[in-house]
């Protein structure tokens, strides 16, 4: 690995005080570029060595998985662990935690951006008494790790008997509870022109409409970014709905995914890698999708054309 | 448009009723509702394990539902991780299930803080159970759990690997010698391609039966520690001339293979550890026979051999429905049909009346066969571990590969688990 690191780092150091595009021969040049390649390729091989190994994985018989085998390669490739992974678990079918995991995430979507972007507007936009302070605790309670509000937070949820529903879940979502994307929109909203929602104004606009017609539009890649983000945390969620939910019928992908593993008896290690590979397929086309809003929605806080 | 002010004075005033509304709720908490068939009472049931355990499970529930139509039964389940994470939430906030499956380690911490109903209340046959067993479910003279099944400590080998070295197989009558000599014999015949076994000396419940078999307690009755310092480097001195050599798989290799373990990944010939593991290490390791012994003992008449619950049935102290909680336990750890179900994948049954019914085949003979084999050995099972005592093992398990790796010797390694041990119990007194 060094070896083939080495020439391609120090190449460019040595060459820069007299570096002069027209004095290399296209020969160096060519090979130069050769080498960054591979050394690219090797260093994403590496990087991608663990997704790889859980996509042979899948395909391979349960006594091929772990242990002190790390090839890729087996002999016995066949589809018999996602027949099992598709089978359920304990009479709830695969097909259910996809739609109960599927549920979560639009919800977490649709509430985030629905109550995300109109608390960052309040935040961005209108001068109400007390703003600083208001916009000072969302900010705190990001520093807050959320182990700390586990336990008075379920109690609150049980009290009010909505413990094994969505609820405790996805309220939160609607009631802007992530400060991260207020945060967020607060920062892009800030980043628009003020002079854009002081002419609706004059003519004749209220918040809703500015709101509505002008600052909405204005921020799809925000928006688009607070959706994946959104998407995939809630996809990926383990310990809220192991907290929330007791109805195996209502488990989401992540908590089946746990029960092919079970340290007091056999574990299926094929069957759950399996059902990971199938798991991870949604988030990797959600996130094909949208991957050039990401950094936009992120870098971007000025207007776009 | 929304009015800001108003808007908030809703939602304060309805937070507040909701309180309210909730702390009424709390007042109709009678002990032991009962149901009838038209009007079935339901309890929640929740239990860790894997997809076989759900579909058995479900099973049993329907049995018992068809036998007592005047109580639903309401079955949950998650991993063993999970499990644990969600039962602290729930215990802090009031809401454990109704009748739960319980793990030895966490009896006393869950039982100690008055979150289990003491079953010795409610109406649980216990005839059928050993006299030496029922012990481990109990903390002060109550009676918190109840054992569905029992593992024992074993001697694990695998019969082709040895024949295939020219190797005799073991009898399980042998002193630490002689495993020791029958360790190193293992890796000098296969010239390192099979280690003999893993480091047995880091294994707390093997130290454990060390101590048993030599008349010392690992805890005292007030939860202190009943060993000296000189024990435990005698018991970590067993193995220092194996370490190193072809005896003993190196705790590198062994965290290389995780989460499986050297023996089921065919790297080692024997496994010191409970006989329920049977399935799973056949499963692992594609073997197709295994076969248990007794473990070393120097004092061929003390092999201080016990039977663990593998499990228990609990139920939750504030459950509303004692008497179905009492008759959902009984008859998940009484009756032959529920032996039948599960056969040994909890272990095998505890109760005679279940185990009695139950025919037990393959493996899962093997396993009903060695826990008679050693019936005559078997003395009183200890009593739940402290508090903490998951932690405790966790440590000895690190310090001895520590040990193991080479970065500690035994003075120092004996040192570090003591100040370990010792600290978390001042902080748990």
């Amino acid at each position: 690995m060094t070896t083939m690191a080495t020439p391609t780092q120090s190449a460019p150091d040595a060459n820069v005080p007299v570096y002069n595009p027209k004095s290399e021969s296209v020969g160096a040049k060519r090979a130069k570029s050769v080498a960054f390649h591979a050394a690219a390729l090797i260093l994403t091989a590496i990087v991608l060595y663990p997704g790889l190994w859980m996509v042979a994985s899948a395909f391979k018989p349960n006594s091929e998985i772990g242990g002190a085998n790390t090839s890729l390669w087996s002999n016995n490739f066949s589809f018999d662990n996602f027949v099992t992974a598709m089978e359920g678990i304990g009479g709830v079918s695969t097909m259910q935690f996809f739609t109960n995991s599927l549920i979560l995430a639009i919800g977490a979507v649709v509430g985030t951006i629905l109550s995300a972007s109109v608390s960052a507007y309040a935040f961005a936009r209108i001068n109400f008494p007390g703003r600083g302070i208001f916009f000072g605790m969302m900010i705190a309670t990001l520093l807050l790790p959320f182990h700390v509000v586990i336990i008075p937070q379920y109690i609150i949820f049980q009290q009010l008997g909505l413990v094994d529903t969505y609820i405790p879940l996805l309220i939160g979502k609607f009631l802007a509870a992530d400060a991260f994307f207020v945060f967020l929109m607060v920062q892009f909203m800030r980043g628009l022109p003020a002079e854009l929602d002081e002419a609706a104004r004059i003519d004749g606009a209220g918040h809703a409409r500015i709101f509505g017609s002008i600052m909405l539009p204005l921020m799809k890649p925000a928006l688009i970014s607070t959706s994946i983000f959104s998407f995939i945390w809630s996809w990926n969620d383990f310990l809220g709905p192991l907290l929330y939910l007791n109805t195996p019928e209502k488990y989401p992908l992540p908590l089946a995914l746990r029960l092919f593993v079970d340290q007091t008896q056999s574990s299926d290690y094929g069957a759950m890698i399996a059902m990971s590979v199938l798991a991870l397929l949604p988030v990797l086309i959600f996130f094909l999708i949208f991957q050039r809003y990401i950094v936009e929605g992120v870098s971007t806080q000025g207007l776009k054309g | 448009m929304i009015n800001r002010r108003h808007f908030l004075t809703t939602v304060a005033v309805g937070t507040a009723s909701a309180g309210v509304l909730a702390a009424c709720g709390n007042g109709a908490s009678s002990s032991g509702e009962t149901g009838s068939a038209e009007n079935p009472v339901t309890i929640n049931y929740t239990w860790w394990g894997n997809d076989d355990r759900a579909e058995r499970t479900r099973k049993a529930i329907a049995l018992f539902e068809s036998k007592n139509p005047d109580i639903k039964v309401n079955g949950n389940f998650t991993d063993f991780a999970g499990y644990w994470q969600k039962r602290a939430t729930e215990a802090a906030g009031g809401g454990l299930p109704d009748v739960m499956q319980w793990d030895l380690s966490y009896l006393r911490d869950y039982g100690q803080r008055n979150q289990l109903l003491d079953l010795s209340t409610v109406n649980i046959n216990t005839d059928a159970f050993e006299k030496s067993l029922l012990p481990s479910g109990q903390i002060r003279g109550k009676t918190y759990g109840i054992p569905t099944s029992t593992n024992a400590f074993a001697v694990y080998y695998d019969p082709a690997k040895l024949a295939s070295l020219g190797i005799a197989e073991p009898t399980g009558k042998w002193t630490y010698k002689e495993y020791n000599d029958f360790l190193t014999e293992v890796g000098t015949k296969s010239n390192g391609a099979l280690f003999g076994g893993t480091d047995y000396t880091g294994v707390w419940w093997m130290f454990n039966i060390w101590l048993r078999q030599n008349n010392i307690e690992a805890f005292t009755e007030d939860g202190k520690l009943g060993f000296s310092k000189d024990d435990l480097k005698k018991w970590w001195n067993f193995t220092a001339e194996l370490r190193g050599t072809p005896a003993i798989a190196s705790e590198e290799r062994v965290t290389q293979l995780a989460p499986k373990s050297a023996f089921g990944s065919n790297v080692t010939a024997t496994e010191v550890t409970w006989d329920n593991f049977m399935a799973g290490y056949l499963a692992d390791s594609g073997a197709k026979e295994l076969k248990l012994v007794p473990v070393p003992s120097d004092d061929p008449d003390n092999l201080g051999l016990f039977l663990k619950p593998s499990m228990l049935m609990v139920a939750s102290a504030k459950t509303k429905y004692k008497d179905a909680a009492a008759r959902f336990i009984d008859f998940m750890v009484n009756d032959p049909e529920v032996g039948q179900i599960f056969k040994t994948s909890r272990g095998v049954p505890a109760s005679k009346t279940q185990r009695d019914g139950t025919t037990f085949e393959g493996t899962d003979k093997l396993v009903v066969d060695y826990e008679k084999s050693i019936e005559q050995y078997l003395k009183d099972a200890p009593e739940p571990p402290i508090v903490g005592f998951g932690t405790l093992e966790a440590s000895f398990k690190r310090i001895s590969s520590d040990l193991n790796y080479g970065k500690l010797d035994i003075n120092a390694a004996t040192d570090a688990w003591f100040k370990e041990a010792e600290d978390l119990i001042k902080q748990n007194a």
